[in-house]
């Protein structure tokens, strides 16, 4: 069954432990990133696993797969040739473009650890959530407010 | 999906040292070593950790780790520095032994029978943070139950960065009911202010007044109102509405250098905890010690020449507090630490989680296994004692003066240094936030309101120095309303960023306080 990572982004408090969760787990190159919405929300930004990947599309070389069965898109680091293309394709820039080890960095839902990604886990406000998409149906993501930015507020 | 082959791992429990949460996680292990960390959905914390938690493999691993002792910039012998040691501790009376944080529960027993047995007096905690004074809060410990149950909650401060491990129970308690109350006291405008249903943005160093306030307090001669910023009618009716809630929880984070006298603000904390009779729950990096005398006394025995050799157990200072440098000239430092620090003796010290013992956390004494062998060369301090001592003596708990706040002076002083820090340019104030800690993520950046940032030429993301008396530092410009104009903030866990901080000595007690800076654009 495909399980993503999924963000309510009202209950992110911006604490930044899903980045430095990923970044002490893959030798300081994380690949979920933080972006600050001109001070009113914290977002992070982790690889959607897109069902029509644009990142595979662009790669020259298809080091980019992906997995029908479970909707993991990984890349090989052994066929990548640190082109950049994905990172350009990608419409959520979530793909790395400081290519540390000349290969791009992308999110692999730490297929190594059996409990799902660590980004997940480490989060402390439970604003990124772990689901599948019958899950994802059922849940009321974004319907909560928290924050009391008007802007932003969508139920009293 | 492709399987992987674990089983050439293993993972060993323990506590993370880092806080007095005392989260739980594992230590992995593969076969070069700590390879990271591992989140246990059976911890304390239901597996989640802050930044600093997922960086605790970073920390043992850290390119810097000292393995040989350090005198004067060159490697020595341990069997060189004992004997130097030694010799200093013959007049027992010209030494002072210090401590910090990274010391268990069971070496401070040992430190405390060793300083007996040698005849050495003056002992003092070196952890420098206003944190250490919330000791006295955690004597009556408050749990994540209170939040849940809460009708209204008090917050100094800015849990969410500061102590990310309460922010899912407090989220959840804004969810469930709408007319629950979230203050927010604090001089800028953080992460948790955005979640606030009443944001008190008070002047900058003045949170103390504004708690006297709702804490129904009238001091003669101190405008409270005026000086802190607020309306006198919301104080009073957030006050009365605090003291009516019949649950209520006041949790407290405080930062490095945001108040001017956090001596004045912990004796506000426990008249508003007596005024509302609801519990105070402190964000306590560290639930330390304390020793016989206070830190400023030691300092001021090394100015007279009555201390001439400081032998401190810990991690932190001298490191933490480069100021304070000038003020101990020609004291001869044995500083106990992971990593070299220039200018003193060093000895490399094993971390806690490199130990055995038990550690004082908020939630009452956790055991500490030993996840890992200290690192190459480095000691415990029950070793390092055993090299220099020659038994164990008979341990005495040490015993800390009290101390004794005088309120009408305090804030009388307090409204003063508010006064002038608004007639000069600029204020610089220290934010804790957990994610800046080993630099782990970027670099850290500098919080300027965008009309100071036009007056002063910066542009967003520019490269700025900071200058104080103390020193200077440059860092990355942010531009944001979150700070009021003439307030610039950083984060202080850097020490090249702490040691532009100015300090003052209350009561025997050193104290970082808000600095007037100047700042300009680097080219």
């Amino acid at each position: 069954m495909a399980k993503r990572i999924v963000l309510d982004l009202d209950l992110c408090c911006g604490c930044r432990s899903c980045e430095a969760a990923c970044k002490a787990a893959f030798k300081g190159e994380a690949r979920i990133r933080h972006g600050d919405i001109v001070g009113q929300a914290y977002l992070p930004l982790a690889c959607k696993h897109c069902k029509e990947p644009l990142c595979m599309a662009a790669c020259p070389v298809d080091a980019i797969t992906r997995d029908e069965e479970t909707g993991l898109v990984t890349r090989s680091a052994m066929v990548c040739i640190g082109c950049q293309s994905c990172a350009f394709a990608c419409p959520f820039g979530v793909i790395d473009a400081p290519l540390v080890r000349h290969v791009s960095q992308k999110c692999s839902l730490c297929e190594d650890r059996e409990d799902g990604p660590r980004c997940v886990v480490a989060c402390s406000s439970g604003a990124l959530q772990y689901l599948s998409d019958e899950e994802i149906e059922l849940h009321e993501i974004g319907m909560r407010m928290v924050s009391k930015d008007a802007f932003f507020r969508r139920k009293a | 999906m492709k399987t992987i082959d674990r089983s050439y791992t293993i993972t060993k429990k323990t506590v993370c040292p880092f806080c007095s949460f005392g989260c739980e996680f594992g230590l992995v292990f593969n076969d070069f070593g700590v390879s990271g960390v591992e989140y246990l959905k059976e911890g304390s914390s239901e597996g989640r950790l802050c930044p600093r938690g997922s960086a605790a493999a970073f920390y043992l691993n850290h390119p810097k780790r000292l393995s040989m002792p350090v005198k004067d910039g060159k490697t020595i012998a341990w069997t060189k520095i004992v004997k130097d040691m030694k010799k200093a501790l013959e007049k027992p009376k010209s030494v002072a032994v210090t401590f910090d944080r990274n010391i268990t529960i069971e070496e401070y027993h040992a430190l405390a029978a060793f300083c007996r047995n040698a005849g050495i007096e003056y002992t003092a905690s070196t952890y420098c943070e206003p944190e250490a004074l919330l000791r006295q809060f955690l004597e009556t410990p408050s749990t994540l139950n209170d939040i849940d149950n809460a009708e209204m909650i008090v917050v100094v401060g800015d849990p969410f960065n500061q102590a990310p491990m309460i922010s899912k129970s407090l989220i959840n308690w804004e969810l469930k009911a709408r007319n629950n109350r979230l203050i927010v006291i604090d001089s800028i405008r953080t992460h948790t202010a955005h979640f606030a249903s009443d944001f008190c943005q008070v002047t900058a160093g003045t949170e103390a007044l504004a708690l006297l306030g709702l804490a129904g307090e009238t001091i003669s001669g101190v405008d409270i109102a005026a000086v802190s910023g607020l309306d006198g009618s919301r104080i009073a009716e957030i006050g009365a509405s605090f003291k009516a809630a019949k649950k209520g929880v006041i949790i407290v984070c405080l930062s490095f250098a945001h108040c001017f006298d956090p001596l004045l603000l912990i004796e506000a904390l426990s008249r508003l905890q007596q005024y509302s009779g609801k519990n105070v729950m402190p964000f306590v990096e560290f639930a330390g010690f304390e020793g016989n005398h206070y830190f400023g006394s030691i300092i001021e025995l090394a100015k007279r020449k009555k201390v001439k050799h400081i032998f401190n157990f810990g991690e932190l200072f001298p490191f933490y507090y480069p100021q304070l440098a000038h003020a101990l000239k020609g004291v001869n430092m044995y500083v106990t630490s992971p990593i070299k620090q220039n200018g003193y003796t060093t000895l490399p010290v094993a971390l806690n989680l490199e130990k055995q013992g038990s550690l004082l956390t908020s939630f009452g004494k956790k055991k500490l296994e030993q996840a890992v062998t200290p690192a190459s060369g480095a000691r415990t301090v029950a070793e390092i004692l055993s090299h220099i001592s020659d038994g164990a003596g008979q341990e005495k708990p040490f015993s800390a003066p009290s101390i004794t706040v005088d309120v009408k002076a305090q804030a009388a002083s307090l409204a003063q240094k508010a006064r002038m820090s608004k007639k000069k340019t600029l204020t610089l104030l220290g934010e804790k936030i957990a994610y800046d800690f080993l630099g782990l993520l970027d670099d850290p950046v500098l919080k300027v309101n965008p009309a100071d940032a036009h007056e002063l030429g910066i542009r967003q993301s520019d490269t700025v120095a900071v200058k104080s008396k103390h020193g200077e530092t440059a860092l990355k410009a942010k531009l944001t309303n979150d700070t009021a104009p003439g307030v610039v903030v950083v984060p202080a866990e850097n020490p090249d960023v702490r040691g532009v901080f100015d300090y003052e000595i209350m009561n025997d007690i050193v104290c970082f306080i808000p600095t007037e800076v100047q700042l300009w654009r680097k080219e």
